[in-house]
């Protein structure tokens, strides 16, 4: 290759970016760390084939519901809705103003936007089933601290999601309204909101739908929804009584995601 | 345009639709407030109860440190196999689900196949499936975190495939290339740095949803987590938060870089770009 | 009046945007102005509403000192100023009266800008003014579905919402094809007329700025070079402000394809 290039004055093959070279490495040994026994999870993938038999008696289960089971998942679905629906509402709410004041966009002063930023951050560092322990410790059992877990679960990823989407904005209309002599509210009302509310919308049915999702977490640890009843089935080891649950919440999903996907659709 | 008046200005149009979206909306609150089983009373309770468990949790134990720290590295390591597994398992399931590449039939029945992996939460699969094989413990974690991000993966990896640049598909077939190797010169290439943000952006939701895991005995923080807060041992679980808090932060940061770094470096992209890497996030990257 | 005295911005990057420039527009002018890419035509116009901060001298606009406005100050100036982007700066997503009501936001309440409440006479004001520039049958029509010289006909209606004392336009026509261009010029220069609103128009293409400035100003490299009667400007001009022989990119080259309207 060298000779050839020096004589056909060929350029010579640029080396591979030396990020993606470290980026590789570093991969493989995560990985290969993450694996092994001693330091990781201990990964075994041929014993695993052999033990894929044990499944075989809970899937005979799975795959034979128990209907008769049914009505007794319509309350706690309701239930599961009732928080989904609150937390959204009230967690999209609060996550609009939050999410201008974390935005470069709308937030010029960097001490407050560096701080909004990181409270988010913690916000949002926090797993929706961590919130539910610690809402059930303050408030007891019960659908409320569901419904406050989810509420900072919502903020974190709406606001998350929507201050990026307000630093994408067009900025000639921002600079417009500056130039007429506008405040900063108007600014935001008049320039900035219409070109993002879509995508709050969009946003904020996602929310919604994570929520329903994580009613199998919640209910788990006491703050309502379905996962308690799926937990004291799967406690019983009543296997055709859990393929329900699992049905039902997968036919509630769906509807809600086919929906979802038709609002969103008429935003644009 | 009608022409209301005689100086030629048109009507203002018609607000209706609009606003039986929004009471529908605001029915839809109301039914849910007033039929949840909560007494609102409770809420008193929320603000005292709280700062005790705060003020009790400061100062934390830090000599826990030694069982929150390896315990949220097994939630980090189980989070990672389990992205690896659904990434590698989503590259065939994308591909054969997406109609540009496949067929429209076999694209179809797949992108249901798809919608029903990604139905089941992890921690159904883990419960019902995983523990049962691998027994308890990270395996079973993680072998539940990848089967069901390789459903939301192969979800997002089919929308992706679908929205690619014909054109140099049809020049490696013009060459003669076979199939697969019309995939590995003519659609890897430009779909590669998108798949790898959202593989980052499912380990930075995996890290989240392993949490939970560890309830169920597979693995993970979780489990520390249940017990300190169960049983009210606050400077322990506060050093255990704290762990979580920090280590979530790093990844989300070192995570959120790369991914930036990978959009900043494929071809040129409009700033409107943010808002489609996060409406792929929203069509498929569900939590929980 | 418009005073510029020793007016300079010097960029963070360390370019000379605008050298000590002294200049003085009077009332109801119609001023164009003249420059290569970067010459400073754009930062000249930001100068006077304060868009763009000065690093040394002063402009005072009918008295007042934009170096020394408070943020009050200067957002109550710049409601008498009102400004046309080459880029038209409409928000795509919404209505055009909700476009040009934007033009009233300095005269409303910050809870009725919130509700989008406007009182009555603002809606007259933005209606009135979409009518001037023939466009007001758009009035509900999403900015969006606009063409470009519809569009910016609307953020001419914006400016002229406020009502103001001075109309800035920074390359009003630059996105805009030769037929609409001229549309949107004749639209200035009656506005200017009929209503005496000072106007200050940065232009590329030479033959535009020939036609419609009553007095021109050239700028090279920050500084003005020329400054003289529209009538008068002519090749040599054009070259000695710009420091090269012209091209075909500097001109538009169409006539005006029809004379111009007379009515309001």
């Amino acid at each position: 290759m060298t000779t050839a290039a020096q004589v056909s004055g060929r350029p010579a093959k640029p080396p591979r970016s030396r990020a993606l070279i470290a980026g590789i490495v570093a991969f493989v040994v995560i990985t290969a760390i993450s694996v092994s026994e001693r330091f990781g999870i201990g990964l075994d993938i041929v014993e695993l084939i052999g033990d894929l038999w044990r499944v075989q008696p809970i899937l005979e289960q799975l795959v034979s519901p128990n209907w008769e089971f049914l009505p007794k998942v319509v309350d706690p679905m309701l239930e599961t809705l009732q928080i989904a629906i609150i937390a959204a509402f009230i967690g999209c709410g609060i996550a609009l103003p939050i999410s201008f004041l974390a935005s470069r966009t709308t937030v010029p002063n960097r001490p407050t936007l560096t701080i909004t930023r990181g409270i988010l951050s913690v916000v949002r560092a926090i797993p929706d089933f961590l919130y539910a322990l610690i809402f059930v410790a303050a408030v007891g059992i019960g659908p409320l601290p569901g419904i406050l877990a989810l509420i900072f679960f919502n903020i974190g990823v709406v606001a998350k999601l929507l201050s990026e989407t307000i630093d994408g904005v067009d900025p000639g209309p921002i600079e417009a309204a500056d130039a007429g002599g506008s405040t900063r509210t108007q600014m935001v009302r008049w320039s900035v909101l219409p070109q993002v509310l879509p995508n709050y919308v969009a946003f904020s049915l996602y929310a919604f739908e994570l929520n329903v999702r994580a009613s199998t977490v919640l209910g788990f640890v006491g703050a309502g929804g379905i996962g308690f009843l799926l937990k004291v089935q799967y406690g019983f080891s009543l296997w055709s009584n859990v393929s329900v649950i699992i049905i039902s919440l997968f036919v509630v999903v769906f509807f809600i995601e086919i929906v979802s996907i038709r609002l969103r659709r008429r935003l644009v | 345009m009608a022409m209301g008046t005689t100086t030629g200005r048109p009507e203002k149009p018609s607000n209706l639709k609009r606003n039986l979206w929004i009471l529908g909306a605001a029915a839809l609150f109301l039914w849910a407030a007033i039929s949840v089983n909560v007494d609102i009373t409770d809420l008193a309770a929320l603000p005292s109860g709280l700062w005790a468990i705060l003020t009790a949790m400061f100062p934390p134990e830090w000599s826990y440190l030694e069982n929150a720290v390896p315990a949220m590295i097994e939630s980090l390591q189980m989070a990672w196999v389990g992205t690896i597994i659904g990434a590698v398992l989503s590259l065939p399931l994308g591909f054969l689900g997406a109609r540009n590449v496949s067929s429209p039939l076999v694209s179809n029945i797949m992108r249901q196949i798809l919608n029903a992996i990604r139905a089941f939460p992890e921690l159904i699969l883990a419960i019902a499936i995983f523990i049962p094989i691998a027994g308890f413990g990270p395996v079973a974690g993680a072998l539940a975190i990848g089967i069901h991000s390789a459903g939301t993966l192969g979800k997002l990896t089919a929308e992706a495939i679908e929205g690619i640049d014909e054109g140099p598909m049809e020049a490696a077939r013009a060459t003669g290339a076979r199939g697969l190797q019309v995939q590995r010169w003519g659609v890897v290439p430009q779909v590669l740095p998108e798949l790898v943000g959202f593989w980052l952006y499912r380990f930075e939701i995996n890290i989240r949803a392993g949490a939970v895991l560890g309830v169920v005995g597979a693995g993970g923080i979780g489990f520390l987590l249940q017990q300190t807060i169960t049983f009210t041992q606050w400077p322990k679980a506060g050093t255990t938060i704290l762990v979580v808090i920090v280590a979530t932060i790093i990844v989300d940061t070192i995570s959120g870089t790369v991914r930036r770094r990978i959009i900043e470096g494929s071809e040129a992209r409009t700033v409107a770009e943010v808002d489609l890497v996060a409406k792929a996030q929203i069509d498929g990257a569900g939590s929980a | 009046m418009i005073t510029f005295d020793k007016a300079t911005v010097t960029y963070p990057g360390g370019v000379h945007a605008l050298k000590d420039l002294t200049l003085e527009i009077p009332d109801g002018e119609m001023l164009v102005i003249v420059g290569l890419s970067g010459a400073g035509k754009s930062t000249l116009i930001r100068a006077i509403n304060g868009l763009v901060p000065l690093t040394g001298g002063d402009v005072v606009v009918n008295g007042v000192s934009v170096r020394d406005a408070s943020s009050k100050q200067l957002r109550e100036l710049r409601s008498h100023i009102g400004m046309i982007f080459q880029t038209f700066n409409l928000v795509k997503r919404t209505s055009v009266i909700n476009n040009v009501l934007m033009g009233r936001l300095h005269e409303t309440s910050t809870w009725r800008s919130l509700l989008g409440w406007y009182k009555p006479d603002d809606v007259e004001i933005a209606m009135r003014a979409l009518e001037r520039v023939d466009i007001v049958e758009k009035a509900y029509v999403r900015a969006a579905n606009l063409s470009g010289g519809q569009q910016q006909r609307v953020g001419i209606a914006r400016a002229l919402a406020q009502e103001p004392d001075f109309l800035l336009a920074d390359e009003p026509v630059a996105s805009l094809d030769p037929p609409t261009s001229h549309v949107v010029m004749r639209d200035l220069q009656r506005i200017n007329r009929e209503l005496g609103i000072t106007t200050i128009v940065n232009l590329h293409f030479l033959d535009l700025a020939k036609v419609y400035g009553e007095r021109i100003i050239g700028l090279r490299d920050g500084e003005l070079v020329y400054d003289g009667d529209g009538a008068q400007a002519d090749e040599h001009v054009f070259r000695d402000i710009y420091g090269r022989s012209l091209t075909a990119d500097d001109v538009m080259g169409q006539a005006e394809p029809e004379p111009a309207k007379i009515s309001a």
